[in-house]
């Protein structure tokens, strides 16, 4: 071992720190390894010494460990259960949340209604006397957007005059325009099949509209579209988009 | 007493220890809670006392025991894990979750069946399926015996001994703190271990004289 038992000198003591610590030399190591292979007392000594060492590292250890349990002991249980708490609310409010979207989210043909439909303009009216001021004063409502109040007006004038392709056609967009649209739907098949009426195409448009936003593919494709017709072509796109 | 005392010691001798130098891992793929732990990292301690304290926390609760009885079995369990580093045992890839809870959870119904608790119920005790390899029984035996060590040293030792091998601080830094020269940490910290060594071969001579 090169010394005495009873006497490890500084030196010596320094080497075997450092090839404990993984701080000697490489060139030096190989060295050492050589004496230790050979010198049994050295390496009974190096064992002791990182033995020490050992113990001086678990006095650090376990202060580091009480400090640590001081820290979680001053977070209070409640305080971290309610984290907890907080933690499971939030994710199940998500998933709710997510689950009202799923649920309330517009159908591809409430989507493709939307993209679509536009309200008729409606009839210019008079401003001087007019031929036919009930149906003027309900096409001022329309016009106004008071779609409820036209329809109204126009269902009941509808009863007295019910070969009116006119009325027809306006009820039933008076009808859109408030967004009872199931309810404009047989107006609209009416309407659609008259196709004497200058509103005939219009109302095939709007009832191919209608029966897309309820889904209704069977129906919507039996909708009579003349093949002039410039609604032919978008229903067509819907169509395609549908399927 | 003493008699017991010297005898404690006398256990921290080595018998089979075969010296871990600390570099030998480096450029290996080790985890970095084991290069941590090797290292003596406080952050990485603090990482695995947060990450598995909780699950460790709740088996003792559920199985009769406290909060303070929880942080106990917890705290013995990362000794033994941080000393298992220490030796070189650990594979890279252990899990260091599960290896806490086994070894919290195996202390843990140590205490439950000691006599003193006999009246609790344990809920969970699946200790058939998962039982200690011995390895862990040694080292915490080799725990007891390096606390002795420790306690050996004065303040100041600790104080020295404790910024260089713990803290790994450089001589120059814990001159600067305590406003002496390198030379003389280095001459403190010497004598220091050349205390614990004195104190060793005294107890070789007693052991002579008993054996």
């Amino acid at each position: 071992m090169g010394m005495k038992n009873h006497n490890l000198e500084q030196e010596e003591f320094e080497r075997m720190e450092a090839y404990v610590l993984g701080t000697m030399p490489t060139l030096e190591r190989e060295h050492y390894e050589k004496r230790l292979r050979a010198d049994a007392a050295l390496r009974a000594e190096l064992e002791q010494q990182q033995e020490h060492i050992h113990a001086v590292e678990l006095g650090g250890v376990q202060r580091t460990l009480r400090e640590l349990a001081r820290v979680q002991r001053a977070t209070p249980v409640t305080s971290r259960r309610w984290v907890s708490y907080l933690k499971v609310a939030a994710v199940v409010t998500l998933v709710l949340a997510s689950a009202i979207w799923w649920l309330s989210r517009p159908t591809t043909g409430e989507q493709l209604f939307a993209e679509h439909f536009r309200p008729d303009p409606g009839l210019p009216v008079a401003m001087d006397a007019s031929e036919d001021p009930a149906f003027d004063d309900a096409m001022v409502d329309y016009k106004m957007q008071a779609f409820a109040a036209a329809r109204e007006k126009w269902s009941s004038q509808l009863k007295d005059r019910p070969g009116s392709d006119t009325l027809r056609y306006y009820t039933a967009m008076a009808a859109l325009g408030a967004g009872d649209i199931p309810g404009a739907v047989p107006l609209l098949e009416k309407a659609s099949a008259d196709t004497a009426s200058p509103f005939a195409d219009k109302a095939a448009w709007y009832l191919f509209l209608a029966y897309t936003h309820a889904g209704d593919t069977a129906h919507a494709r039996t909708v009579p579209f003349d093949p002039a017709s410039p609604f032919a072509a978008r229903a067509a796109t819907i169509q395609h988009a549908l399927r | 007493m003493l008699i017991f005392s010297i005898i404690a010691w006398s256990k921290a001798l080595p018998r089979t220890l075969t010296v871990a130098r600390e570099d030998v891992h480096i450029g290996t793929n080790e985890a970095p809670w084991v290069i941590g732990l090797r290292r003596n990292d406080p952050e990485v301690l603090g990482t695995l006392y947060n990450a598995h304290y909780p699950t460790v926390r709740t088996y003792v609760l559920r199985n009769s025991g406290t909060e303070d009885d929880a942080r106990d079995v917890f705290q013995e369990a990362i000794l033994v894990l941080w000393l298992k580093v220490k030796d070189g045992q650990l594979i890279p890839e252990a899990d260091p979750g599960g290896f806490l809870y086994r070894v919290a959870k195996n202390k843990w119904l140590d205490v439950v069946r000691s006599a003193a608790h006999k009246h609790m119920k344990v809920i969970h005790d699946d200790r058939l399926q998962d039982p200690l390899d011995g390895s862990e029984e040694a080292i915490e035996e080799r725990l007891v015996r390096l606390r002795g060590v420790y306690e050996k040293l004065d303040d100041k030792c600790r104080n020295v001994l404790d910024q260089f091998y713990f803290e790994r601080k450089d001589l120059a830094t814990i001159a600067a703190a305590m406003g002496v020269t390198e030379e003389s940490v280095r001459t403190i910290k010497y004598r220091c271990m050349m205390k614990l060594r004195a104190f060793r071969n005294a107890i070789r001579g007693e052991e002579k004289e008993w054996g």
